[in-house]
């Protein structure tokens, strides 16, 4: 390819400034996070005296280790069903191509685009009709549901792409059609499978608006539920504040950090699918 | 010798007794997806024609709720101020994603690129109520943003980004797009990487600088790829509710009040249930209105 | 992907759509007549935390140690209750009261504005618990603002929530600053507040930080202040209350209005106001950067220790010399929900609250204000040169001078946020006019007391 000196150099600025501009609010987190708790640190001052034990406090006020664990079963109960209930989908869509099999595609379709707000009205009444308020299961079954829309999509794309005598020969074989699901199908869609993992992990994680309007103990949210919840004691006290963003945001930056590829490259096809 | 017609109907009979059991796989999903979305929809659509506290009991109201939609200034400004946001989280990182991937093309294969990868997502990764935190304390009147600024010599320049009428929705708008920017960008920069390079190469030798190579070559390669930026970017700025949740509550005065954190106040706090369906509803519909043509251009394109 | 018929699919799609909505056809609410609650007070002889283990549920607002540092030392001294107590920024209580007292209801929470709670049911009616105590032999004034008839009036009725103290409100000014800018007495009148302004103005200081910002609407403090000084508190009271035809929209309001307009425009306020939070303005003030804020009593005890010696209150001065003083002055209200789980533990601790030797102490040291109780209780003593003294003798001027108010933020339980709020930051901002403003908040709460 041929590109000009001066094209190199003006990308890499370009992109550097980028970089710094995306970096620079976690910076100023970091750094305001050092400072005394309860005062009001201007700009990107380096504290005189770094107060490492605002962590420590955030950590031990914002009761992190019982947010990790909510948060983690949440994940537990959204993300495998929801992978086994879309894969099953997208597999009789796709795959088996079902009678009406088009039509139940595009209702799914529908729900692609669905703002949360749409529905959480209705839905506050039903889960609290179903005694499910204030309960772990008030965020799980409803993301489920949620996230079928999307999980579905993504699976039916992935079984669109498997020739049919995968099928065929397992069926001479004898194989019913739960076994070639299980058995034969399963298998091969680990790929898209993995991808939609770590997809719906991060939607669960971060989401917002079911955990403040169907759980009230932040002890029983999702991460950025249990943020909101921070922000609203703690908002008062800057460094405090600060610090405890950070640490809840310590889980899924480690998380990206390690599996980084997988989520670039789940996130960029989770958008052109999406 | 049997009949070829009667074998070939035996199978399709067989076949399609298969297919329909083959609806038990995709019953599961079914089930979900209609309790704990078709079903909220529709109530949503229900509730709408309902006068109800979500207490005592309702009153059938028609269509008043929709009409107080389109008639009372501060729940249509709502919708305005959705719009406006989409200039800040679909135009600008549209626009600013194009120019950073065509410039850093050339270097989309070198280590610098593999890190800006990483970092540029990011945003992406963290919950968005965390970007309006940072952004909050970034933009406040002893802020970062303001130090720059007077740093530079525009000190007069410096005010309180989140707590002035004018600059409010802006402030939430660049939350926004600081948020989705990376996201274009990377999308943006892996579909020039599957434009065939020869094309390029050919343009160059046609002596063509750098615009009209990105206005004759890459433009138009990418139209799917920017009608995927553009999707998400327009629902996350019409569906917005975290962001401005945490950075402003709506204010000050309602300037950055939008559909999604009214639609919650309606339904939670002042308990008109009736008009926080209408407006949901409304969300819902617009939102569609704005993402099926999207999908048209960019599904045109293929 | 192959594009047939999208018509007939999408048909088919919505046929389903109709068959599932079909499934839900009955009107919202109307099988919840249950959750009516009888609205008469159960009779009580006796009300105590047992002496098995209680788990208290709280509500308590954010930034406040009061309530935190009451139930602490009560659980000090009944061991067996223990508390889960769960906190939130006033605005956000605001929001989320009606909700949280049906659903997930606190045994004692902070609330706010309660017509329409108690309209519709969600708070324990306390009269029971007042005659078994005896709260009803208590200066009647103390529980007034949380009396409330069944229309949602307030003023009378029966009880539905009680005040952990109750606060005065008035203008908090930093000594130092005052010295430099030749203040050395609180002004007598409005006119010499203004000079006082505008000599702070002068000599380069920033006059008034107040927060205003996100959700808070505080300049409704030196509103009402300037309404008072301007009119009658009592009318104040009226419009509050929700008593039939009471209206905002007064000409001496009007003049209030402009009068904090002609503050806003003159530069007396930080020109951020409408970016403040509440910590935001406390913690300029202490650090010394600004003259005045317009505050109440329960930060006294925290200036007292933060600015020890350097912090002076005045009530906010009438418009005529000599004229009469009047403040906001309101229970900090606590109720109790009509399901709690523990109630009569919560009425006991209530009634702890302004009774006991200690809670007392903790009310006033802690807290700053007045502690609720008989007119002869226990008072601890307070040094006589702190702002809580000061304080505390304001609220005894108050009282000869009859001036007491409620907030009008306390008006309705959405005037405040749909209300108040927007509508002063436009007006910091100068996209309000005073008469438009009063207007548009009668419109406001006109259409909250219909509903």
């Amino acid at each position: 390819m041929i590109v000009s000196r001066r094209e190199v150099m003006t990308g890499r600025v370009l992109l550097v400034l980028l970089m710094a501009v995306t970096v620079i609010p976690f910076v100023s987190l970091f750094v305001t996070a050092l400072h005394p708790a309860g005062t009001y640190p201007s700009g990107l001052s380096w504290p005189e005296n770094p107060q490492w034990g605002n962590f420590a406090d955030a950590f031990r006020v914002a009761k992190m280790g019982q947010l990790l664990l909510s948060s983690g079963l949440i994940v537990l109960g959204v993300v495998p069903i929801s992978l086994l209930l879309g894969t099953m989908a997208g597999f009789a869509f796709g795959h088996l191509r079902v009678p009406g099999h088009k039509i139940g595609f595009v209702v799914f379709l529908l729900g692609l685009t669905l703002p949360f707000e749409g529905i959480i009205t209705p839905l506050y009444y039903q889960i609290r009709d179903m005694g499910l308020l204030n309960t772990r299961w008030a965020i799980i079954l409803p993301l489920i549901g949620l996230f079928m829309p999307f999980s579905v999509v993504w699976m039916r794309a992935h079984f669109v792409t498997m020739p049919d005598e995968v099928s065929e020969a397992a069926r001479i074989d004898g194989a019913g059609t739960w076994q070639l699901f299980w058995r034969v199908h399963l298998p091969l869609a680990t790929p898209a499978l993995s991808s939609l993992a770590i997809l719906l992990f991060l939607w669960t994680w971060n989401q917002f608006l079911l955990a403040i309007v169907l759980v009230d103990d932040p002890a029983k949210r999702t991460m950025a539920g249990a943020l909101g919840a921070f922000q609203g004691q703690w908002g008062t006290d800057i460094p405090l504040l600060c610090a405890g963003a950070l640490l809840i945001l310590v889980p899924t930056l480690s998380i990206f950090l390690i599996f980084q590829r997988r989520f670039v490259a789940a996130l960029l096809q989770g958008s052109i699918k999406g | 010798m049997p009949h070829p017609s009667t074998g070939r109907r035996a199978r399709r009979a067989r076949r399609s007794r298969v297919a329909w059991i083959g609806w038990l796989f995709a019953l599961p999903a079914v089930v979900m997806y209609a309790t704990f979305v078709l079903r909220p929809l529709l109530l949503t659509v229900q509730y709408s024609f309902y006068d109800w506290n979500g207490i005592g009991s309702s009153t059938w109201v028609g269509l008043a709720n929709y009409g107080r939609l389109v008639t009372d200034p501060e729940l249509f400004a709502t919708i305005g101020h959705a719009f406006e946001l989409i200039l800040f989280f679909s135009l600008i990182p549209v626009l600013l994603g194009l120019f950073v991937a065509a410039t850093i093309r050339g270097i989309a294969r070198s280590r610098l690129a593999t890190v800006a990868r990483t970092v540029l997502f990011l945003p992406q990764v963290i919950p968005l109520v965390a970007a309006g935190i940072m952004w909050s304390w970034l933009l406040s009147s002893t802020g970062l943003a303001n130090e720059l600024l007077s740093a530079v010599g525009l000190g007069r320049l410096t005010r309180a980004w989140l707590g002035e009428f004018g600059t409010a929705l802006p402030a939430v708008g660049i939350i926004g797009a600081w948020v989705l920017v990376g996201l274009c960008t990377l999308l943006l920069l892996a579909g020039m990487s599957k434009i065939d390079p020869a094309l390029y190469e050919a343009a160059r030798l046609d002596g063509a600088g750098p615009v009209r190579e990105f206005a004759s070559i890459t433009l138009p390669s990418l139209r799917q790829e920017i009608g995927v930026c553009v999707t998400v970017t327009v629902i996350a700025a019409l569906a917005s509710f975290d962001i401005v949740y945490i950075a402003t509550q709506g204010g000050p005065g309602n300037s950055t009040m939008v559909p999604g954190l009214e639609i919650y106040y309606l339904a939670f706090s002042e308990r008109e249930v009736g008009m926080a369906s209408a407006l949901a509803v409304a969300l819902v519909i617009l939102v569609l209105a704005c993402v099926i043509p999207l999908q048209r251009f960019a599904r045109d394109a293929r | 992907m192959a594009h047939r018929s999208p018509g007939r699919r999408l048909f088919a799609a919505l046929t389903l759509t109709g068959l599932l909505a079909s499934a839900a056809c009955s009107a919202p609410g109307s099988d919840s007549g249950s959750t009516e609650t009888d609205a008469s007070a159960a009779p009580v002889t006796s009300a105590t935390c047992g002496t098995g283990p209680v788990t208290l549920k709280g509500y308590f607002e954010t930034g406040f140690p009061l309530p935190k540092n009451l139930s602490d030392e009560f659980t000090k001294q009944f061991p067996n209750v223990k508390w889960d107590i769960r906190e939130d920024q006033f605005a956000v209580i605001t929001q989320n009261a009606p909700r949280v007292l049906t659903d997930d209801p606190p045994d004692l929470m902070r609330l706010p504005q309660v017509s329409e709670l108690v309209k519709d049911g969600l708070l324990k009616n306390l009269d029971g618990y007042a005659q078994a105590f005896g709260w009803d032999k208590w200066p009647a004034s103390q529980l007034e603002q949380m009396r409330v008839s069944s229309t949602g009036e307030r003023g009378d009725g029966p009880l539905s929530a009680m005040g952990l103290n109750f606060s005065m409100t008035g203008v908090f000014y930093n000594k130092k600053l005052a010295t430099q800018i030749g203040m050395t007495q609180p002004p007598a009148t409005l006119a010499e507040f203004d000079t006082v302004l505008q000599k702070a103005k002068d000599a380069g200081l920033v006059p008034i930080n107040q927060f205003n910002g996100g959700a808070t609407g505080g300049l409704a403090f030196p509103l009402q202040n300037l309404m008072a000084a301007y009119g009658d508190p009592a009318a104040i009271n009226q419009w509050i209350f929700q008593k039939s035809g009471a209206t905002i929209d007064t000409p001496t309001n009007l003049q209030a209005t402009q009068h904090l307009e002609k503050w806003l425009k003159a530069g007396f306020f930080a020109p951020d106001i409408n970016s403040q939070d509440y910590a935001t303005m406390m913690s300029r003030f202490i650090g010394g950067k600004n003259l005045f804020i317009f505050d109440g009593d329960w930060e006294s005890g925290n200036l007292d220790k933060q600015m020890a010696g350097n912090v002076g209150f005045f009530l906010m001065p009438s418009a005529q010399a000599g004229g009469k003083r009047a403040a906001m002055s309101a229970p900090l209200t606590y109720g109790i929900s009509s399901k709690a789980k523990n109630a009569d533990c919560a009425a006991f601790f209530l009634n702890w609250v302004a009774t006991n030797q200690q809670a007392r102490d903790i009310a006033v040291e802690v807290g700053g204000s007045h502690p609720m109780g008989p007119a002869d209780a226990y008072m601890p003593e307070v040094a006589k040169d702190t702002v809580t003294a000061s304080t505390l003798a304001a609220g005894a001027t108050i009282g000869q001078d009859n001036g007491a108010m409620d907030f009008i933020a306390n008006a309705t339980g959405a005037i405040y946020a749909k209300g108040w709020t927007p509508q002063l930051q436009k007006l910091a901002a100068g996209q309000q006019k005073p008469d438009a403003l009063l207007k548009s908040v009668q419109k406001d709460y006109e259409s909250q007391v219909k509903d």
